[in-house]
C-alpha cells in the first residue's frame, strides 16, 4: 500500500522530482569530473532511465504520443473528417444494433427483483408449449417450494368495450401479478394478493396508463366507473404507472384478474379444463434457489400430477425455465437471429476498417519524410508503432463518440415513432459506454495495426497488405450486398406475386363459441345460421368454416418425416366452399363433399414431396400409424397457399374436413365485393341477434397482410440501406488504394510509356495486381452469405436464401463498382507527364 | 585491475549497507562502494540512480536535501527501519547463497 501511495505522489509531483534528480545528476557529474576523465553519457537519456523506476512513463509517453496525434490531425482536418465520419458509421451501425440487443436482452426489467424471475414451458422430447392448463399452474403453485410465487397469464382475443368499433386489448393475471413485480399504481389500487384471489370477488379492472389517458380521456374520476366489457360490467380499480414493465412484453390495455375470466367469458371453462393449454407461467425463484433446482422439483410434481391427471400429462413431460427478468425472453432460436445481425454489422465494421486501413496506408507515404526524421533522431521501431498505433486509437475513439451520438438519436427517433413501452429510453446504460470502447479498441486494431506496422518499418513496396484489405472489403460487402439482394427479392415477392390466396375483400370472423363453452351441436347450429344469414346480405360472394384462419393467432402445424426429410405440414380442417372463399386453385381432383369422412385435400408442394409429380388422386397419404386405421384417401390438390406460415417457403399444407368435434374452434371466412370493412355492422347485428354474449373477433385480411409486407419492407430498406453505406465506402476505399499504388508506380509507369507500351498494356499491368483479391473476395463473400443466410431461410417469403438472382446481381453490381473504382484512377494516372515523371527523384 | 560493473540486486545490498552507519549523498554512496572494494567495483550513474529511485518507492530509503562538506546542496539517503529489515534479511540470504558456494567449490 505503501508503496502505491509513494508510486502516486511520484506522478502528482512528476515535475518537482524530475528537478530534483537533475540537479542531483548534474552534481554527481561536477564531482565526477573532479576525480575521473570518463565520460557520464547522456544526461537526459540517462535522467529517463532513473525515472522509468517510477513506473509512469507509459502515461507520460501516452500524453506524448496523443498531443502528437491530436497535432497530426489536426494539420489534414480533411482527413481527420473523413476518417471519423466513416468509422462514426461503422461504429454507429454496431452500436445501435447492440443497445437493441442490451435493451431486449440484457437490461433488466424495471420490477422488484427481475434477477428472480423465471418464464416456465412445458416441454417433452417431441413437443413444446408455451401454455399450460391453469389447473396445472394452480398444482405447481399449491406444492412447489422452491417458487416463491407463480403468476398466471392468459391474453385473450380483443374485447368489445361498450358499443366501440374500436376493440379493447385484455390480460387475464393471477392477483399477485402486480404486487409480486413491485409496481404501485397511478391511481386507485393494483390487484389485491388476497382479495381478489377469489372468484367470487366483485369484478375489477386495472388499466394502462395509455387507455387511460386516450380511451377514457384521461377521466380523474376513473376509480369506480362501471365499463362494460363484452357487455359484462367490471368497476375500475385503478390505473397502473405510465412506465410499468409487464412480463414477456404484455401489451395489454386493461388487466382482470385471472379467477373472473369465467365471469367475463360467459361459459368458458378455460380455468377448469386440464385439457386447455391457455395460460403462461411465471414464477418467481425463492431466495437462494438456482434455476436448476426448480426445475428439479418441477419435474417430481409433474410426475405426482401425472398420477393425478394422467391423460393431459404429455409423456417425459417436464418444465423448461428462462430467465425472464428482461425485456424479451430469450430462446433458443432467436440467438441464431442475434448471431445473424452481429454477423452483418461487424462486416460493416470489417468494411469501415478496411477502407480506413487504405487511408492510412495511402498517407503512410506522405508521412515518410517525417517519419524518417524521428528515426533519423533516434526513435525506435517499437517507439514510431506505438505513435501510430495511437493516432488510431484516438481515431477509433472519436468515431466511436461520434457513432454513440448517432445511435442515441437514432434510438430516440425509434422509440418515439414506434410504440414503445413507456420505461424504455434511449439513454445509453454502463453496457452500451462498455460496447463503445471495446468497439473502439478492435476498430482501432483491425485499421490500425497492418498500415503502422508497415509504415514503422519503412517498408510499404509490399503489394500484399493493400490485396488483402482490397479482398476483405469485397467479401464483406459482397455478403452485404447478397443479404440486401435476398431481402428486397423477399419483399418484392410478397408484394408483387400472388401468396396463394385471396386476401383481398376477406374478412376473417372469429366468434370463439369454444371459449363460451359450445357444445359442438350446439356451435354448428350458430355457425350455420351465421352463415346463411351472411350469404343473404348483399355483396356477399362466398362464405365458409374454417378451423385455422388466415394469418390468425394460433397456427397448427406438425413436423414429419417424409422419405427420410423433414417437412413442415400446416393442417387446416375446413368446410367444400373454403377453397373458394379463399381463391385458392384446384390442380387436380375435387373439393370435399359435406360430411365426407377419411379423405383429404394436399397442396401442390406436400403432393410432390410425397408423390415426386405422379397423379395422387386417390392415393392413401401414408403415415406412420397401424394400418388398421383408415388412411386418408387424397381426393384433390389444390395450389400452395401458405395462410399461416407467409415467409416460410418450405411449408406444406394438408386440408381435412371439418367435422362435428371441430365446430366450437371453427371461424368463418367472409369473401365480400369492394371494401369488406363495410360489412361490419351487419357482422355484429347478426352476431348479436344470435348470441348476446358473444362477440366475435372480426379481422380484414388485406390490412393483416400489409402489416405483413410492411414489416419485410422494413427490414429490406434497413438492411439495403446499410448494404449501400457498406459498397459506396468499399468503393471509396478502393479507389484510394488504387490511385495510391498507381502514384506508387508513376515512374515504372512513365518508363513503359516511354518504351512504347500501349496504354491499354499498363492498364493491365497495374491492375493485375488487385484481380485475385478481387475474385478471392468475391467467392468468400458467396460463400459467407450462402451459409450465414440460411438462418433467414424461413423469413424470406417463398424465396430461397441460394436464390441464384439476388447472388448474380449482388456481385454483378459489386464487380462492376469494384471496376469502376479501380479503372478509374488507374487511367487518370496514365495521363502522366512522361518526361516530368522520369526526372522526378524517386 | 581493471574494474567491474555491478549486478543491480548486489547494487541494493551493497546501498543498504553502505548507508547503514549513516546518510550519504548519491555520489558518496558510489565513491565508498568504489573505495571500499579496493577500487574493484564501479557503480555506474546510469545504474546507480534507476537504484536509488527504486529503494525510494520500496520505503527502504529516504532521501532529504543539506548541505555537503564541500558547502554544496545535495540530496542525503538514509535507511529507514524498512530498510533496515531488508538489509537484514538480503544479507543472510546472500552470507546462505555464498556459503553454498563456497562448500561446493572446495569440495566438487
Amino acid at each position: 500500500m505503501g508503496e502505491l501511495f509513494r508510486r502516486l505522489n511520484y506522478l502528482l509531483h512528476r515535475r518537482d522530482r524530475d528537478r530534483e534528480l537533475e540537479a542531483e545528476m548534474l552534481l554527481h557529474r561536477e564531482m565526477m569530473g573532479s576525480d575521473h576523465k570518463r565520460d557520464f553519457g547522456n544526461i537526459t537519456r540517462l535522467r529517463e532511465d532513473a525515472r522509468e523506476a517510477w513506473g509512469w512513463t507509459w502515461i507520460e509517453r501516452l500524453i506524448q504520443d496523443l498531443s502528437y496525434a491530436a497535432r497530426i490531425l489536426r494539420r489534414s482536418p480533411g482527413f481527420a473528417l473523413t476518417a471519423v465520419l466513416v468509422l462514426s458509421l461503422g461504429i454507429g451501425v454496431n452500436i445501435t444494433a447492440f443497445t437493441l440487443f442490451n435493451m431486449v436482452a440484457l437490461e433488466p426489467l424495471p420490477v422488484r427483483d427481475p434477477a428472480s424471475l423465471i418464464m416456465l414451458q412445458r416441454r417433452s422430447p417431441t413437443r413444446i408449449g408455451g401454455e399450460m392448463p391453469y389447473t396445472h399452474i394452480d398444482f405447481y403453485r399449491q406444492h412447489s417450494h422452491t417458487l416463491s410465487a407463480v403468476m398466471a397469464i392468459m391474453g385473450v382475443p380483443p374485447v368489445t368495450l361498450e358499443t366501440d368499433i374500436q376493440p379493447a386489448h385484455l390480460s387475464f393475471a393471477s392477483a399477485n401479478y402486480f404486487s409480486e413485480l413491485g409496481t404501485h399504481p397511478a391511481l386507485g389500487r393494483l390487484f389485491d394478493p388476497v382479495l381478489d384471489d377469489n372468484s367470487s370477488a366483485p369484478p375489477i379492472a386495472v388499466l394502462s396508463y395509455r387507455f387511460w389517458q386516450q380511451r377514457l380521456n384521461a377521466d380523474p374520476a376513473v376509480v369506480g366507473r362501471v365499463l362494460h366489457l363484452n357487455g359484462k360490467s367490471v368497476t375500475v380499480a385503478g390505473v397502473l404507472p405510465d412506465a410499468f414493465a409487464s412480463l414477456g412484453a404484455d401489451r395489454a390495455e386493461l388487466w382482470v384478474p385471472i379467477l373472473q375470466q369465467p365471469y367475463l367469458i360467459e361459459g368458458s371453462k378455460l380455468l377448469s379444463d386440464p385439457e386447455a393449454d391457455a395460460v403462461r407461467m411465471w414464477a418467481r425463484l425463492a431466495p437462494g434457489t438456482k434455476a436448476k433446482a426448480a426445475e428439479q422439483e418441477l419435474l417430481s410434481l409433474t410426475n405426482q400430477l401425472r398420477l393425478l391427471d394422467p391423460k393431459n400429462v404429455w409423456e417425459n413431460e417436464f418444465l423448461l425455465s428462462f430467465p425472464a427478468g428482461h425485456l424479451q425472453v430469450m430462446q433458443p432460436d432467436m440467438y441464431q437471429v442475434v448471431a445473424m445481425i452481429s454477423v452483418l454489422t461487424l462486416l460493416i465494421l470489417a468494411v469501415t476498417c478496411a477502407n480506413l486501413g487504405g487511408l492510412l496506408l495511402a498517407r503512410g507515404v506522405t508521412r515518410e519524410h517525417e517519419i524518417g526524421i524521428r528515426v533519423a533522431i533516434g526513435a525506435s521501431r517499437q517507439r514510431i508503432l506505438r505513435q501510430l498505433l495511437t493516432e488510431s486509437l484516438l481515431l477509433a475513439s472519436l468515431g466511436s463518440l461520434v457513432g454513440l451520438v448517432l445511435s442515441i438519436a437514432v434510438m430516440r427517433v425509434t422509440l418515439t415513432f414506434t410504440d414503445a413501452p413507456a420505461w424504455l429510453s434511449a439513454t445509453p446504460d454502463w453496457r452500451v459506454f462498455g460496447f463503445s470502447f471495446v468497439i473502439a479498441v478492435l476498430a482501432a486494431v483491425f485499421f490500425g495495426f497492418a498500415p503502422a506496422l508497415q509504415i514503422a518499418r519503412q517498408k510499404h513496396r509490399k503489394p500484399i497488405a493493400r490485396q488483402v484489405l482490397i479482398a476483405a472489403q469485397v467479401t464483406a460487402s459482397c455478403v452485404l450486398l447478397i443479404v440486401a439482394g435476398l431481402l428486397v427479392r423477399a419483399m418484392h415477392h410478397t408484394l408483387y406475386t400472388s401468396p396463394g390466396f385471396g386476401y383481398q375483400s376477406v374478412l376473417s370472423i372469429d366468434p370463439q363459441l369454444a371459449q363460451h363453452g359450445y357444445t359442438p351441436t350446439a356451435a354448428r347450429a350458430y355457425l350455420a345460421q351465421m352463415e346463411s344469414r351472411l350469404r343473404e346480405r348483399p355483396g356477399v360472394l362466398s362464405v365458409a368454416l374454417v378451423k385455422l384462419p388466415p394469418m390468425g393467432h394460433s397456427v397448427a402445424r406438425i413436423g414429419t418425416e417424409i422419405q427420410g426429410k423433414h417437412v413442415n405440414i400446416f393442417p387446416n380442417s375446413v368446410e367444400p366452399a373454403y377453397f373458394q372463399t379463399m381463391n385458392i386453385p384446384f390442380l387436380l381432383g375435387r373439393t370435399f363433399h359435406f360430411g365426407e369422412q377419411h379423405v383429404t385435400i394436399v397442396s401442390e408442394s406436400l403432393a410432390n414431396r410425397i408423390w415426386h409429380g405422379a397423379d395422387p388422386i386417390g392415393k392413401p397419404v401414408p403415415s406412420d400409424e397401424p394400418s388398421s386405421t383408415p388412411r386418408d384417401i387424397v381426393v384433390g390438390v389444390v395450389g400452395n397457399a401458405r395462410v399461416n406460415a407467409l415467409s416460410d417457403s418450405d411449408a406444406t399444407e394438408q386440408y381435412w374436413p371439418a367435422q362435428n368435434d371441430d365446430m366450437p374452434q371453427m371461424s368463418i371466412v367472409l369473401k365480400a365485393v369492394g371494401t369488406a370493412s363495410a360489412m361490419y355492422p351487419a357482422i355484429k347485428s347478426i352476431s348479436q341477434s344470435l348470441d348476446l354474449r358473444v362477440f366475435p373477433e372480426i379481422r380484414p385480411l388485406e390490412s393483416l397482410f400489409q402489416e405483413n409486407v410492411a414489416n419485410v419492407e422494413r427490414i429490406a430498406a434497413a438492411v439495403s440501406l446499410v448494404g449501400l453505406i457498406a459498397v459506396l465506402l468499399a468503393g471509396v476505399g478502393i479507389v484510394g488504394l488504387v490511385a495510391y499504388t498507381a502514384s506508387q508506380r508513376a515512374k515504372e509507369i512513365a518508363i513503359r510509356l516511354a518504351l512504347g507500351a500501349t496504354r491499354r498494356q499498363v492498364l493491365r499491368a497495374i491492375l493485375s495486381q488487385f484481380a485475385w483479391p478481387v475474385a478471392l473476395g468475391l467467392l468468400a463473400g458467396v460463400a459467407i452469405a450462402a451459409t450465414a443466410s440460411s438462418a433467414l431461410r424461413s423469413t424470406l417469403y417463398g424465396i430461397s436464401n441460394l436464390d441464384p438472382a439476388s447472388y448474380a446481381s449482388a456481385t454483378l453490381l459489386l464487380l462492376l463498382i469494384v471496376m469502376i473504382a479501380t479503372v478509374l484512377p488507374a487511367r487518370r494516372s496514365l495521363r502522366l507527364d512522361i518526361a516530368k515523371a522520369l526526372h522526378h527523384d524517386q | 585491475m581493471p574494474t567491474l560493473s555491478m549486478p543491480s540486486g548486489a547494487l541494493i545490498l551493497l546501498i543498504l549497507r553502505v548507508l547503514r552507519s549513516g546518510s550519504l549523498h548519491g555520489y558518496a554512496v558510489a565513491q565508498r562502494i568504489h573505495v571500499l572494494s579496493s577500487e574493484t567495483l564501479q557503480v555506474e550513474e546510469g545504474v546507480l540512480y534507476p537504484t536509488l529511485q527504486k529503494m525510494l518507492l520500496k520505503g527502504w530509503v529516504t532521501a532529504e536535501w543539506g548541505v555537503s562538506e564541500t558547502n554544496r546542496k545535495v540530496r542525503f539517503y538514509s535507511l529507514t527501519t524498512a530498510g533496515r529489515k531488508q538489509l537484514q534479511a538480503q544479507q543472510a540470504d546472500f552470507d546462505r547463497v555464498t556459503e553454498a558456494i563456497q562448500t561446493i567449490l572446495r569440495t566438487a
